[in-house]
């Protein structure tokens, strides 16, 4: 894999998006399961960082993955 | 200390505004509670799927006369579907110990406006493209993949993601010049 590659999973892995199975559960993301260890770690400060900079962003102070999470309820 | 059980009753009541301010300081010590499970589980699907039980189930907590009831109730569940998913696939086993390190959760505090001045300032200092993917996964807020979001840009959607990790880059080194760490 070339770090252009890696970047690009982790990247992917960060997005607030995840598909629903056939009983209504959140599934992983295809990209993480494409990560080491490592890749996966990265992916995980990765979000934490792009979520504060979303959570900051909003008037509401919600990040992509609260905003999708109130759209399941509704809200 | 922010107490996010201020909200606690009108979410039992089933107010999403309150569950949406409930979030607002709830998400980030969620997240960070998932961080040692990180190698092991997509750590935001685990966290989405615990923070809709959370609302969920928001009507069988009482408070315990401590603060955050709802926030620790949170943290449970998530460390709770972290741990099933880890024996769907049967991932490595982990220290107990490592879970409880984060027991005792502490809410994000309110947005910042001089954080939110910094990042818009850095925003619009993007070049054009980077800009646009940034952009577009902040306002569709996790509702569509990147592969149709890339498509409404059009752009394939490996372009899509190497100008997001543009996006990312700069704006976290433009932060960085203004003295903002991440």
């Amino acid at each position: 894999m070339t770090p252009e590659e890696r970047d690009s999973l982790i990247a992917a892995v960060t997005t607030a998006h995840r598909e629903r199975g056939a009983h209504g559960e959140i599934k992983s993301h295809r990209a993480w399961h494409d990560l080491d260890e490592a890749g996966r770690t990265e992916a995980f400060d990765e979000t934490m960082r792009t979520r504060k900079i979303e959570s900051a962003s909003d008037a509401r102070g919600l990040s992509t993955t609260a905003r999708a999470v109130l759209a399941r309820i509704g809200g | 200390m922010i107490d996010l059980d201020v909200h606690l009753a009108a979410i039992r009541l089933g107010d999403a505004g309150a569950f949406a301010r409930w979030l607002a300081g709830a998400e980030r010590p969620v997240r960070e509670s998932l961080r040692s499970l990180a190698m092991h589980v997509d750590t935001e699907s685990v966290l989405q799927e615990a923070l809709l039980r959370s609302w969920q189930y928001a009507g069988r907590v009482e408070p315990d006369g401590k603060p955050n009831t709802l926030l620790r109730y949170a943290v449970r569940i998530a460390r709770n579907v972290a741990i099933s998913e880890m024996r769907k696939s049967r991932a490595k086993a982990v220290d107990p110990e490592t879970l409880d390190a984060s027991a005792d959760p502490s809410p994000s505090a309110p947005p910042d406006p001089i954080l939110r001045r910094a990042i818009e300032d850095c925003r619009g200092a993007l070049p054009q493209k980077p800009a646009m993917a940034l952009a577009a996964r902040i306002e569709s807020g996790g509702a569509d993949a990147d592969e149709v979001l890339a498509e409404r840009l059009g752009m394939r959607p490996n372009t899509f993601l190497q100008n997001f990790t543009r996006a990312r880059k700069m704006l976290a080194e433009c932060l960085e010049g203004k003295g903002v760490a991440l």
